[in-house]
C-alpha cells in the first residue's frame, strides 16, 4: 500500500469518526457560545460603567449657578455620551463651605469624585487630581460653556440651532480603516481559536489510540508517517467543514436578516483590501498553514504523553506560548514597520495570523505569494520535525519512554 | 532470505533504557507452518514480534517477513493480533473489522461484505452494527481477530491469542488456527501456555530472558529427554534389580525411572532373565512440558505455570 493510500484510510476514520462524534456538534456551535459570552461581556460591562463607574460631583452653589450647570450639561451629554461627563449633584450650600466640601467627600454614601463651589465667575474646585484630571477637564469646560452662554444670552446673541445639511456617501478612508482593521483582528481571532480546539483535539483522540492500544495495530499496518499524516489531514478536513458550514449560516443569517429588515437597516460595509473572493482564498490557505505548522507540532509533543494527564500537562505551556503568538500577530494590525511588525510576519508560528490581517488592511498580493512559500517550507519543516518525535515515541510510552519517564523512574526508586 | 521460510531472523537484539530485551534471536518459520513462540512473561516474546513486524526497530540483527527486508511492505498480506486488543469502542462490529482489513488495502466495500459473512457464520450475525463498546471481553476479543484475518493474509501473527478467551472460545481459536493453517497460511503465535502450543505447533521457539533456548519441530524438544519407564513386578528382590538405573525412583509399588539408552529390548532381557516377574510394563513419552522445564529451566516454568493459573483466575 502506497504512503497516499495508508494515510487516506487513517484520514477518512479519524474525519468520519470526528464529524459524526459530539464534538463536532460542539465545534459547530463555538461561534455562537463565543458570540454569546461577547454580549454577555459587554452588557456586563456597560451595565457597570453606568452604575459605579461614572464620577459625581456636588455642586455646592446658588440655585442659578447651578442650574447653569446642569443645563449646559445636559446640552453637551445630548450630542455625545452620558458618560462623557461626570453626573452632577445639587446640594445647597452651608454655612462654612470649604469645611461642607470636605465633609462632602468623606461621605460614603454620596460617592463625590470632587466638589464645585463658588459662582460661574470665581469657581471652586475641591477634590483629588487624577492622573488624566478627568473631572477636572470636564468641570473647566462646563463652567467655561455656562459663562458664554450667559454672556451670550445677556447680550441677545444666542444663534438659532443649526441643523447639518447630509450628503451620505458609501465609504470614508477613515471608517473603512477601521472596518479593515476589525476584520483583520477578526480573522486572526478565528484562525488562532480553530486552530487551538483542533489542536487539542487532535492530542486527545491520539492519547485515546495509545491508551485503547489500537496504535499498535496501526503501527503493524500502516508506517508511523502515515499515522501522523493522516490525522493531520483529517482534523484539517474536519475545521474545513465546520468553517464551510459557519461561513454558509453566517451569509444565510445574514442575508435572511437585512433582507426583512432593508427598511431600518443596512448591510456594514466591509471590504477586505483584496476583494472578497481573495481574502477568502487566503483566509484559507493561511488557516491551513498555521493548522498544519502547528497540529505537527502538537502531534510530535503530545506523541510523548500516554494520557489525558500528561496532554494537559505538556498543553498548558504550548496554549501560553500560542497566545503569545497571537499577540505578536495582533501587533502587526494597522502598523506598518518596525521590528514587531517584520518578526510578526516572519516568524513561522505567527506569519499566517499576520498576513491574513495584512490582507484585511493592504491590496499587494506579492507579499502574499511570498509568504506562503516561506509558510510552505516551514510546513514542511515542522511536519518532518513533528514525524521524526513521533516516530521516536509514540510506540514507546507505554514501556517508559515518555518525556515523563523520569517522573515515573524516581517515583519506582521511591 | 532462505527459500520456502516465511519468516527468518538472525540475532535480533533489543533494549529498553539500556535494559536488554532480547538477545541475539534466531528464528526461522517455515511457510504453511503453525510455529509457536513459547516463554513466560517478560521473555521477550512481544519484543521479538515487533520486530519481526517493523512496530519497533532492532538494534542489531536482520529479519524478513515474507521475503521482505521492510516488514511493512509486506504488510497488505500480513496479519497481527496484538497482546493488548485495541478497537474503536464508538464503531459498530462490521466497520471495525473493515477498517483493520482497509489498513491492509483491503477495499473497505469488500471489507464490510467479508466481514457481515465472518459474523453470521460464527454466530454473532446480531452483532454486525453493534459498537464495540456493547460487545463482551471475549467477544471484541473475537472481533479483532475476524479483523486480523478479514484479507486473507498469507501469514497470521497472533500475540497470546488464547489470553482472556474462555475455554469454549479457546477451542474456536484453535479449531480456526487449524482451518487458516490448513488454508496454507503461515501462523506464528506466543504463547505462555504449553499446551496450546504442543496441540497446535509443528515448531516452536522457546525463549526465556531474551534468548532462544530451543528451535525445531516439536517432537525434537521432547526427543531430547528419555522416555519414562514404569515398571511392576511380583519379585522385590533379584538379579533383575541390576537392571535398573541407579536413579530408579519407587513409589506407590512402582518403579519410575528414565528408558536406558540401549533400549527396551536389553531391558526386557535382563528383567525377564533375573527372575523380575513383570505385572505391567509402560514406556511413555515425555510431553512438551517436561522438555520446556528441562530446556528453560524450573523458574521459567514456574513463572509459567503461575502465569497461566493468574489467568484462569
Amino acid at each position: 500500500m502506497s504512503l497516499f493510500e495508508s494515510v487516506w484510510v487513517i484520514a477518512r476514520r479519524d474525519f468520519v469518526a470526528s464529524v459524526f462524534s459530539r464534538f463536532f456538534v460542539l465545534f459547530l456551535l463555538a461561534p455562537l457560545l463565543l458570540l454569546g459570552f461577547m454580549i454577555f461581556f459587554n452588557i456586563a460591562t456597560n451595565a457597570q460603567d453606568r452604575t459605579a463607574t461614572q464620577p459625581v460631583v456636588a455642586i455646592v452653589a446658588d440655585s442659578a449657578t447651578a442650574e447653569a450647570l446642569v443645563r449646559t450639561r445636559e446640552r453637551l451629554a445630548a450630542n455625545t455620551s452620558e458618560q462623557t461627563f461626570p453626573t452632577l449633584r445639587i446640594v445647597q450650600p452651608a454655612e462654612n463651605v470649604p469645611a461642607q466640601a470636605r465633609n462632602l467627600l468623606a461621605d460614603v454614601a454620596g460617592n463625590y469624585s470632587a466638589v464645585l463651589s463658588g459662582t460661574l465667575d470665581r469657581p471652586v474646585l475641591t477634590g483629588p487630581r487624577g492622573a488624566s484630571d478627568f473631572v477636572g477637564k470636564r468641570m473647566q469646560l462646563l463652567v467655561e460653556e455656562s459663562r458664554r452662554t450667559a454672556a451670550l444670552d445677556g447680550a441677545r446673541a444666542t444663534p438659532a440651532t443649526l441643523q447639518l445639511d447630509r450628503v451620505v456617501t458609501e465609504q470614508a478612508v477613515g471608517s473603512l480603516h477601521n472596518s479593515r482593521r476589525a476584520l483583520a483582528q477578526g480573522a486572526q481571532g478565528l484562525i488562532f481559536m480553530i486552530t487551538l480546539m483542533l489542536a487539542t483535539l487532535l492530542l486527545s483522540t491520539l492519547v485515546e489510540e495509545k491508551s485503547n492500544k489500537i496504535i499498535e495495530v496501526l503501527a503493524a499496518s500502516v508506517p508511523l508517517d502515515a499515522i501522523f499524516l493522516g490525522k493531520l489531514i483529517a482534523m484539517l478536513g474536519i475545521s474545513l467543514v465546520g468553517l464551510a458550514l459557519w461561513v454558509g449560516m453566517l451569509g444565510i443569517g445574514l442575508t435572511l436578516f437585512f433582507q426583512l429588515l432593508s427598511d431600518f437597516v443596512s448591510l456594514p460595509q466591509i471590504d477586505p483590501a483584496v476583494g472578497w473572493p481573495v481574502f477568502v482564498v487566503l483566509l484559507l490557505l493561511y488557516y491551513t498553514a498555521n493548522f498544519m505548522l502547528l497540529g505537527a507540532l502538537f502531534l510530535g509533543i503530545g506523541a510523548q504523553a500516554s494520557n489525558i494527564r500528561e496532554i494537559q500537562t505538556i498543553s498548558m505551556p504550548v496554549t501560553m506560548l500560542q497566545l503569545m503568538v497571537l499577540l505578536l500577530a495582533i501587533t502587526a494590525v494597522g502598523s506598518t514597520g518596525g521590528m514587531l511588525f517584520w518578526t510578526a510576519h516572519i516568524f513561522p508560528f505567527s506569519s499566517p495570523m499576520s498576513m491574513i490581517a495584512m490582507a484585511a488592511q493592504s491590496p499587494s498580493l506579492w507579499p502574499h505569494l511570498l509568504a506562503l512559500a516561506w509558510q510552505a517550507l516551514w510546513v514542511f519543516i515542522i511536519i518532518r520535525l513533528g514525524a521524526r518525535m513521533f516516530h521516536r515515541t509514540v510506540m514507546k510510552s507505554s514501556s517508559g519512554g515518555s518525556i515523563f519517564s523520569f517522573r515515573r523512574k524516581a517515583a519506582a526508586k521511591r | 532470505m532462505s527459500a520456502g521460510l516465511a519468516i527468518e531472523a538472525k540475532g535480533l537484539f533489543k533494549s529498553f533504557d539500556g535494559k536488554p530485551a532480547v538477545r541475539g534471536i534466531d528464528i526461522a518459520v517455515p511457510e504453511g507452518a503453525i510455529y509457536g513462540i513459547l516463554g513466560p512473561n517478560g521473555a521477550g516474546k512481544t519484543t521479538t514480534l515487533r520486530m519481526l513486524l517493523g512496530i519497533i526497530e532492532p538494534d542489531a540483527g536482520k529479519r524478513s517477513l515474507l521475503g521482505r527486508d521492510r516488514p511493512l511492505e509486506a504488510a497488505r498480506e500480513v496479519g497481527y493480533l496484538p497482546e493488548e486488543r485495541g478497537l474503536y469502542p464508538a464503531m459498530s462490529t462490521k466497520e471495525a473489522i473493515a477498517f483493520m482489513g482497509a489498513l491492509r488495502g483491503l477495499p473497505l466495500e469488500t471489507g464490510r461484505k467479508r466481514a457481515e459473512i465472518l459474523l453470521r457464520e460464527n454466530g454473532l450475525g446480531d452483532y454486525v452494527d453493534k459498537p464495540i463498546k456493547s460487545l463482551s471481553k471475549g467477544m471484541a476479543q473475537t472481533i479483532q481477530l475476524f479483523g486480523t484475518i478479514v484479507h486473507k493474509p498469507r501469514l497470521i501473527v497472533l500475540d497470546e491469542p488464547f489470553s482472556g478467551l474462555d475455554a469454549i472460545n479457546q477451542g474456536r481459536l484453535e479449531h480456526m488456527i487449524r482451518d487458516e493453517a490448513a488454508a496454507g497460511t503461515t501462523i506464528i503465535f506466543s504463547t505462555h501456555v504449553i499446551h496450546h502450543a504442543e496441540r497446535l505447533c509443528e515448531r516452536i521457539a522457546i525463549i526465556a530472558a531474551g534468548q532462544i533456548r530451543f528451535e525445531g519441530l516439536v517432537s525434537e524438544a521432547r526427543e531430547r529427554l528419555r522416555p519414562q519407564v514404569r515398571l511392576k513386578t511380583r519379585a522385590s528382590e533379584g538379579k533383575w534389580r541390576a537392571a535398573l538405573p541407579a536413579d530408579a525412583r519407587f513409589q506407590d509399588g512402582h518403579w519410575d525411572f528414565e528408558l536406558p539408552k540401549s533400549g527396551v529390548e536389553p531391558l526386557l532381557k535382563a528383567l525377564m532373565d533375573g527372575g523380575a516377574g513383570i505385572e505391567e510394563l509402560s514406556v511413555e513419552r515425555r510431553g512438551l512440558h517436561d522438555a520446556f522445564v528441562a530446556i528453560a529451566g524450573e523458574e521459567a516454568a514456574r513463572e509459567m505455570e503461575s502465569a497461566e493459573l493468574g489467568e484462569a483466575a
